[in-house]
């Protein structure tokens, strides 16, 4: 009530010229401007809600690795219990839809990846029909996360930015540290449990596809009719991808994939030049626009490929670990911060992780006998750390540290390929900021080896693969003149040759020379 | 016709010409060839050629083909693909085998070959390297800024280098080395200073970059067009390779310099001719040519066929289509006003110097255009303009008319010096002006888009004002001028761009951004087979991706409005039009296009309409007349006495002096990189001194401070502790299963002997003054100092300057971020300066790889990779070739540290110090410990001085500009003075770190968050960044998120070019900022080169907004008091009301008399103890007939009422509370038969000691 409406009997009570005067005040604020809502700070809600429940009706979403390793984690997972779809290889079209809602300046395996998770969710909504709502109650995604120091580990954060700015905010992406397990998986009642069946399904995927992936490098350069050993590897995936899925035995799914394989006919007899391919992580791995489809460039090219594992990866992850621990062990265990050992029990890291590394190895190599892939031997990452040390200072880290820097000596020093091309992103921190500056001395201590930097940004390949080119046409030079030298160095007989070695799996051990056919008639 | 056989054909298919050469593999001989632009119908020019040399030589058998052009065509032609280099190679071993290095630059590539010897007398190596992307398109850099510079590449062919007027240029990229070409024109400064400049640019980034740290070994065979035709570019070749080889110590032959590095005959066929010489180490049945016939059917038929999927839509469907958006979008042509001969025509004159053309329009006195003008720009802005204005006037002139111009306004690049020579009188920022220009023709505008030939720049608007702005930076400027580069090199006319891209069926898909890069995807586009016109359709689909995505970074379009204007010059060509419309439709479909009438001119009509308004507002114009400013004569002068010497920088200067025929002089100076540069005699450099002494006190820069206290000796370190001094300490030892375990021990400190003091205090230690040691050099001083090391010793190089940059600056083998590449420069610094001063022992670089910050709950705290491993790259770059450290008796110390975990850095340090130093165990500890202490003191006074400066904005009601940087943009080299330019406007800087931490501090901001449990502390970053790793990137985004809560606080966000640790925050600081409005600017692409224009553009703009911000911040203030006010009146009125209602109240008032009669009965007011003071709040208002003022008695509000027999009060007014007063009170009191006469509005009368009284 108005203080003139009162009657005239009676006066205002304080409770009442109160409540006027805040009525009065807050006129008084809008007529003002100061009536202006209190500011609504911008959060980033990042929904992680995913339990059990969920399972039945939740697609997974992932990929980023190889084609067969993307396919194998997806049967694997389903083996377990989950709903999964692995993504495409990342192409074009995704980086392009990556460019338009993810931040600018970043590097392109970012753009590449988010723009491929969006571009699925946009052809799930205008091309399959499935309500925006539908696709965000319905799908997560899942991806390895990390923590620094290069732009890998905020790849969760341009996912969210990207797929909140393309229309589907809310949608889950859920991280899985590659040091630490899933996060997301603590307590009892989360959708993804990180228990040995998972972890041991993820495992059996990623090398089956390593084991797979490098036989097939291995011969494709050497078979006698085009586009035989991608029909058997199709075959082989199949074969694997069933296994994983029905929980069959992985070792009868090899040794069955190892007689598809074997039938293909080969001319080992062929001086191609051996070219690895090192580098970023991502760049160097993908197998598709990412790098311009360099593997399969080289290879029409006239060139073996040396491509590196997935199982290499998580040897030096391993690796960092065991060497953190070691130089640390010792200092009065006070440090909190990331890399400091308080409250950890130093020895019983030591041994779980020295576990690991020999599990990892032991089945890796029991896959790779049984499919066939013969000599093959994953890297010695303390020899690698120690020969890279000096140059490139094992404490830095980010995308593949040091192991560039070794690789690129070990491939000159251990003969290991004709010419050894680094790719990664444009820009990227660690690889094209670093590795390349200290790369540049050590083609100077090695002006033997045929080195090649490539930076991907997914336009240009013109240039790009003119660069492989000039570099690859000294590599073939190399390789075919190393032929001629193992031939001279043997009472080289052609047809004892085809005999001996124009079978598929056959593949020779390290020796002074490089290439698979100077190696085989020299031996 | 010649009758020779098994001839072989070299064709090199280049990203602008085909070079064929028809060579006898008999002789090695070149009998038929050559060279022509293909204006990107390169197998047409392919046939063309092949058939010319068939006719004379019918028996050609093979034929090689190199160049980036070529594959596609070998197959038709039945040729073998030899790659460039390669091809190149060949040549040169055929024709010079005595050479050392070959440098091949391209339209496109640039190519290094050096031949190494693989040992002593090991056979020769060629290393060869090709430019990476940024780098790419010399030739064709080279080509777009001839356009720029309005000259004829025949013109200059035999131009002479001459490197003593030499202007800064990035050559690191082509757009960047545009945007200063650009500057350097516009600041008067003639073309071939320019052009000398940019080949200078291009040779030291080739030599810096693209040799790899290799030095080029002699003889030089320079090929390619650029090399062959430029004579300049030839001879800068020549000195600046000298220059190295006499760094570096390189051997050379004491011979003619030219023919050490030379330009062989016939240097553009190299290639071809390469190619040739290859094919005949090949086997005969390679290469056998099939003749023309498969061509011509590739040509017709084949490439629409490979395109295939991959290929994107074309701009229009069909010609309906294209026929109804002509109607609705083509700008009708525009009709001067015309006028009956003898009239006097008024109007004003508005003048746009942009970066590639010149605008004028003149408007009437009502603000319609009455005329315009517009011309290329030819390279001087005042010649541009006198050309412009003698325009206008001619076409009054021809009508029989007369000219009055009422006033002139300038904008644009030359705006400034417009403003000075003619007296302009506005000179209005290109931002406003398009608003003005904008909002003159269409109602609620939300959005303007303005694409010129160099920038872009997208308005948003709100309530007819500018709110926020977003502008080209470096990597996405020039897309207007790419258009027309490109139209240029498809020999397509601009004007015909619309009518050539519309005719296309499809387009390829081109990735945007960088100019250069599309410049390479159309290599690579033409190379698989693409049409000029379906290149050049899209081209101009990219540009409105360019605008959205790249410079605006808007994903949801929906978001900005509805009402779209689109102007900038390049709203002629209606391809661009139509591109953009249909990318706005698409992702807003009720949206309204609009399309200004005068888009090429709405800056000059902007300069006009503010022009008259100022002249209106004033009364008169400044400008100094049509007549005069055609007559001005000037002198652009660039020499010896224009070096301004007030500063090392050495600036070369340009003084553009202009002459009116009344006699009026004006002098513009351009060219200087800071402040000194303004002035010309040291008076006047002491006047600047002095007043730039009194805005540092009174506006101060605390980024300034903090990079220069960094590197001071601020912190006196506590001694060591003697020899045998106890120690309790926690260690770890191992038992006897080889377990570690954690003990406490006590035990003697074990010092050094005095030797080992003795030789410390002799060490001197250079430290480059770069990167994280912006933040951390605190605790490597102090911890060298601790152990001994004299203060003096420790010796940081200089702040970085474009000549330390420039000297230093050619050891590199990457092109990383510039910051990192900047360390160079310094460690050749230390080297060759400090050391040569004093000897250096060791140069301290170290691998920082974690940083300690003081944002909470954080999952890693790492340093960016690149800037951790920098110290390696600068090993590997100082000891490729020659050990410089060796050369200079300086050992380098690059250990890696982590500032994380203290034990594990004594580990570190003691690994890398303890036997150089000979020091032991426990002083590294020590020292360790004193440096972190050194550390927070930094810390301590940083924030002292940052609460002072916040305190004073907030009592103020004025902004400050908090800098999101990281510790290295306090480098003043590396932020280009960009803090300066607003200290100089009146804003104070502050500094991350000078904000203070304190919890106490900060929850008044953070309170909701930490209520809402979004936080757990205000130091937390977890609700926005849950990715947060990066120190100092999360250090940012926590300076964000007090910016936009802290309402004195505006931002100025500046990252580096390629920098991938901000990349991931841009997205997350604008959320932050644009939730709450805070206004921001970022500069995100600082280089190397300082792109002066582009940061005054956009430090005018913001200037702009900040001042509407510290507007806004008044009146809120203002509002509050005001409103503080009326509620206190208010209340004074109903409790006025409460007394007149119970006056009427009968009981009431018998009961009032009984309490006047206890009143009058002891009318005594007792002075109080303490000093009572009123503070009026407010002046005293006429109330009622009453005089009301509000006062504040020791902190308690008071109305106080019936002042009549009291002079007037004035707000903030002392009245002392004296006996005086209080009796008059009483007195009045007693008179009138008030109830009371103060009142205390903020307490009950029982709580308040003063009311009780």
């Amino acid at each position: 009530m108005h203080a003139a409406q009162l009657p005239n009997m009676r006066s205002m009570t304080h409770a009442e010229i109160e409540k006027e005067l805040r009525q009065f005040e807050a006129d008084q604020r809008e007529r003002l401007g100061l009536n202006e809502p209190p500011k609504r700070h911008w959060r980033d809600d990042n929904p992680q809600d995913f339990d059990k429940a969920q399972r039945s009706s939740t697609t997974l979403l992932c990929g980023g690795l190889t084609q067969a390793q993307d396919m194998f984690i997806g049967a694997a997972l389903r083996g377990v219990g989950y709903r999964v779809t692995p993504l495409d290889v990342p192409d074009n079209d995704a980086l392009r839809i990556g460019k338009e809602f993810g931040n600018r300046g970043q590097c392109n395996p970012t753009y590449y990846t988010v723009g491929n998770l969006v571009k699925h969710l946009i052809d799930l909504r205008d091309q399959k029909g499935i309500s925006t709502e539908q696709i965000i109650r319905s799908h997560v995604f899942i991806t390895a996360g990390a923590c620094g120091p290069c732009r890998f580990g905020t790849y969760a954060t341009e996912y969210r930015k990207a797929l909140r700015d393309a229309g589907f905010d809310g949608f889950r992406v859920l991280l899985f540290q590659q040091k630490g397990g899933l996060k997301q998986a603590t307590g009892g009642n989360n959708g993804l449990e990180f228990n040995p069946t998972f972890f041991f399904a993820l495992l059996k995927a990623v090398m089956s596809g390593d084991v797979l992936n490098a036989i097939g490098y291995r011969i494709r350069p050497y078979e006698v009719q085009s586009g035989d050993t991608n029909r058997a590897l199709d075959q082989c995936k199949h074969i694997l991808a069933k296994a994983l899925e029905h929980r069959q035995s992985i070792f009868v799914a090899l040794w069955r994939c190892r007689q598809i394989l074997k039938r293909i006919s080969v001319k080992r007899l062929q001086a191609k030049p051996k070219v690895s391919i090192i580098g970023e992580f991502w760049a160097m791995t993908t197998e598709g626009d990412g790098n311009y489809r360099l593997q399969q460039f080289l290879e029409s090219e006239g060139a073996e490929v040396d491509v590196q594992l997935v199982t290499a990866w998580l040897l030096y992850m391993l690796w960092q670990s065991m060497w953190d621990t070691k130089q640390r062990m010792i200092l009065p265990q006070t440090d909190s911060a990331k890399g400091g050992l308080k409250g950890q029990n130093t020895r019983k890291k030591l041994i779980t992780l020295w576990l690991a590394d020999k599990c990892l190895r032991s089945v890796f190599g029991l896959y790779a006998k049984l499919i066939g892939l013969r000599h093959y031997k994953l890297p010695d990452m303390e020899e690698v750390a120690t020969i890279s040390h000096q140059h490139y200072d094992v404490h830095l880290r980010g995308g593949e540290g040091h192991m560039e820097i070794g690789k690129l000596i070990q491939s000159v020093t251990k003969k290991k390929a004709h010419m050894v091309i680094s790719v990664k992103p444009f820009g990227c921190m660690p690889s094209s900021g670093v590795s390349d500056g200290v790369q540049s001395l050590i083609t100077a201590k090695y002006p033997e080896a045929i080195f090649s930097i490539i930076e991907t940004t997914g336009d240009g390949a013109a240039n790009v693969k003119s660069r492989i080119q000039m570099d690859l046409f000294k590599a073939k030079q190399a390789a075919q003149a190393e032929l001629e030298a193992a031939k001279a160095s043997t009472h080289f007989d052609e047809q004892i040759f085809s005999r001996k070695h124009n079978h598929s799996l056959a593949y020779p051990d390290t020796g002074t020379f490089i290439g698979t056919a100077a190696r085989l008639a020299a031996h | 016709m010649s009758t020779c056989s098994n001839l072989i054909l070299g064709v090199d298919v280049g990203s602008t010409t085909v070079k064929t050469v028809l060579v006898d593999p008999q002789t090695q001989c070149i009998l038929w060839s050559d060279y022509q632009r293909h204006e990107t119908k390169q197998a047409e020019k392919v046939m063309e050629q092949l058939k010319a040399v068939s006719a004379v030589f019918p028996r050609i058998s093979r034929i090689f083909m190199t160049g980036s052009g070529a594959e596609p065509l070998t197959q038709p032609l039945g040729a073998k693909f030899v790659q460039e280099v390669n091809a190149v190679t060949m040549a040169v071993d055929q024709l010079h085998p005595e050479a050392g290095s070959v440098i091949e630059l391209g339209g496109q590539d640039a190519k290094i070959i050096i031949y190494k010897a693989s040992g002593p007398n090991g056979p020769k190596r060629a290393i060869a390297s090709m430019n990476d992307k940024c780098a790419s398109g010399t030739g064709a850099t080279i080509d777009k800024c001839l356009v720029k510079l309005g000259l004829d590449p025949r013109e200059i062919c035999s131009m002479a280098w001459d490197d003593s007027k030499l202007h800064p240029v990035a050559a690191k990229c082509g757009v960047f080395a545009e945007t200063d070409i650009v500057n350097l024109v516009k600041s008067g400064i003639p073309s071939r200073e320019i052009l000398c400049s940019l080949a200078n640019a291009i040779v030291m980034q080739n030599l810096s970059v693209l040799t790899r740290g290799n030095t080029l070994l002699h003889s030089v065979v320079l090929l390619g067009g650029p090399n062959t035709h430029l004579h300049f570019l030839q001879d800068c070749w020549r000195q600046r390779i000298l220059e190295t080889w006499k760094e570096r110590g390189h051997k050379f032959p004491n011979d003619d310099v030219s023919k050490l590095i030379f330009v062989p005959p016939n240097s553009d066929l190299y290639a071809a001719f390469g190619a040739a010489i290859y094919g005949m180490h090949e086997p005969d049945h390679i290469g056998a040519y099939r003749g023309t016939e498969d061509l011509e059917k590739f040509i017709l038929h084949g490439r629409a066929a490979r395109l295939g999927a991959s290929a994107g839509p074309p701009l229009v469907r069909d010609a309906d289509e294209l026929t109804a958006f002509a109607k609705k979008y083509r700008i009708p042509p525009f009709k001067a006003a015309t006028f009956e001969p003898g009239k006097i025509v008024r109007g004003y004159i508005g003048l746009d110097g942009g970066s590639t053309s010149s605008k004028a329009v003149l408007i009437d006195e009502n603000g319609d255009i009455l005329c315009k003008q517009y011309m290329l720009s030819k390279g001087n802005p005042i010649a541009d303009t006198k050309e412009l204005l003698s325009l206008l006037k001619n076409d009054f002139a021809q009508q029989g008319c007369t000219l009055e111009v009422l006033g002139f306004g300038a904008t644009g690049y030359a705006a400034d010096v417009l403003e000075e020579s003619l007296a302009a009188d506005a000179n209005i920022v290109e931002t406003v002006a398009h608003g003005m220009a904008s909002t003159r023709f269409f109602n609620n505008v939300d959005v303007i888009c303005d694409i010129g030939g160099q920038d872009i720049k997208v308005l948003f608007v709100t309530h007819g004002q500018i709110s926020s702005f977003r502008l080209s930076n470096q990597c996405s400027a020039g897309n207007g001028m790419l258009l027309q580069a490109m139209a240029a090199q498809f020999g397509v006319p601009v004007k015909e761009y619309a009518d050539v891209a519309f005719a296309a069926k499809l387009s390829p898909k081109f990735s945007y951004g960088c100019a250069v890069f599309l410049d390479t995807d159309r290599v690579t586009f033409q190379k698989e087979g693409f049409s000029r016109e379906e290149l050049l359709a899209g081209l101009a689909l990219v540009l409105p991706k360019n605008v959205w995505q790249y410079v605006a970074q808007v994903p949801r379009m929906s978001a900005l409005g509805r009402t779209f204007v689109l102007q900038g010059g390049t709203q002629y060509n209606l391809a661009a039009v139509k591109a953009q419309h249909d990318y706005i439709k698409e992702r807003v479909p009720d949206a309204v296009i609009h399309v200004h009438p005068h888009p090429g001119e709405a800056g000059a009509l902007g300069a006009a309409l503010e022009a008259r308004r100022m002249v209106l507002q004033r009364g008169k114009s400044t400008f100094i007349g049509l007549d005069a400013a055609i007559d001005l004569s000037f002198t652009s002068r660039n020499d010896t006495d224009t070096i301004c010497h007030f500063c090392p920088n050495h600036c070369k200067r340009t003084f553009i002096d202009t002459k009116a025929a009344s006699g009026r002089t004006s002098r513009y100076i351009s060219g200087f990189s800071c402040e000194n540069g303004t002035v010309e005699s040291k008076q006047k450099l002491k006047e600047l001194a002095q007043r730039r002494k009194l805005l540092k006190a009174k506006y101060p820069n605390l980024v300034d401070y903090e990079s220069k206290l960094a590197f001071q000796s601020f912190y006196k370190p506590t001694p060591l502790p003697e020899a045998g001094a106890k120690l309790t300490r926690d260690e770890t030892r191992r038992n006897w299963l080889g377990t570690p375990k954690a003990v406490r021990v006590t035990r003697r400190m074990q010092r050094s002997s005095d030797d080992d003091l003795a030789h410390r205090q002799n060490i001197r230690i250079g430290i480059p003054r770069v990167l994280n040691l912006y933040s951390t050099a605190p605790l490597w001083r102090v911890f060298f100092e601790t152990l001994g090391i004299p203060s003096a010793n420790i010796v940081f190089s200089d702040a970085t300057t474009p000549e330390m940059w420039a000297e230093g600056s050619k050891y590199g083998s990457i092109d990383p971020c510039h910051p990192s590449k900047v360390t160079q420069a310094h460690i050749h610094s230390l080297l060759h300066h400090k050391s040569r001063e004093r000897q250096l022992n060791y140069i301290f670089f170290p691998c920082i790889t974690h940083l300690p910050t003081f944002v909470s709950g954080v999952m890693d705290s790492t340093s960016c990779p690149i800037v951790a491993g920098a110290p390696k790259v600068i090993r590997a770059a100082f000891t490729k070739e020659v050990d410089f450290f060796e050369r200079a008796g300086v050992e380098y110390v690059d250990a890696a540290v982590t500032l994380t975990e203290p034990n594990y850095l004594v580990k570190q340090l003691y690994e890398a110090w303890g036997k150089k130093l000979r020091i032991t165990h426990d002083e590294c500890e020590f020292a360790v410990q004193q440096g972190f202490e050194a550390l927070k003191r930094f810390d301590v006074e940083m924030q002292r001085k940052g609460s002072e400066v916040l305190a004073q904005l907030e009592d103020e009601n004025r902004a400050g500009l908090l800098l999101l940087g990281r510790p290295y943009h306090n480098d003043p080299g590396l932020n280009h003075g960009v803090l300066d330019e607003f200290q100089a406007l009146g804003y104070p800087i502050l500094s991350i770190r000078s904000i203070p931490k304190e919890p106490e501090w900060l929850d008044r901001f953070f309170d909701d968050d930490l209520r809402r449990g979004m936080v757990d502390s205000p130091l937390s970053v977890a609700d926005v960044w849950p990715e947060n790793y990066s120190a100092n990137s999360v250090q940012k985004v926590w300076a964000a998120k007090l910016a936009a809560r802290h309402p004195n606080l505006v931002v100025l966000d500046l990252s580096s070019f390629k920098c991938g640790h901000d990349a991931p925050t841009y997205g997350l600081i604008d959320h932050i900022l644009s939730a709450t409005a805070t206004p921001a600017m970022n500069l995100h692409d600082i280089d190397a080169n300082k792109p002066g224009g582009s940061i005054l553009i956009r430090v005018k703009t913001y200037a702009h907004t900040l001042k509407l911000h510290e507007e806004k911040l008044k009146q809120e203030a203002a509002n509050r008091n005001e409103l503080q006010k009326r509620v206190a009146e208010k209340r004074h009125e109903l409790l006025a009301l409460q007394r007149a209602q119970l006056d009427r109240d009968a009981d009431l008032q018998l009961m009032n008399e009984a309490y006047q009669a206890y009143l009058d009965a002891d009318v005594t007011i007792e002075l109080p103890d303490r000093d009572f003071t009123f503070e009026a709040m407010g002046d005293t208002q006429a109330h009622s007939g009453h005089q009301t003022a509000l006062a504040l008695v020791n902190g308690h509000r008071f109305v106080i009422e019936e002042r009549t027999d009291l002079q007037p009060i004035q707000a903030g007014q002392q009245i002392a509370l004296d006996s005086t007063l209080l009796s008059s009170l009483n007195q009045l009191d007693t008179n009138s038969k008030k109830s009371q006469q103060i009142t205390c509005s903020s307490c009950t009368p029982h709580s308040c000691p003063t009311c009780a009284q």
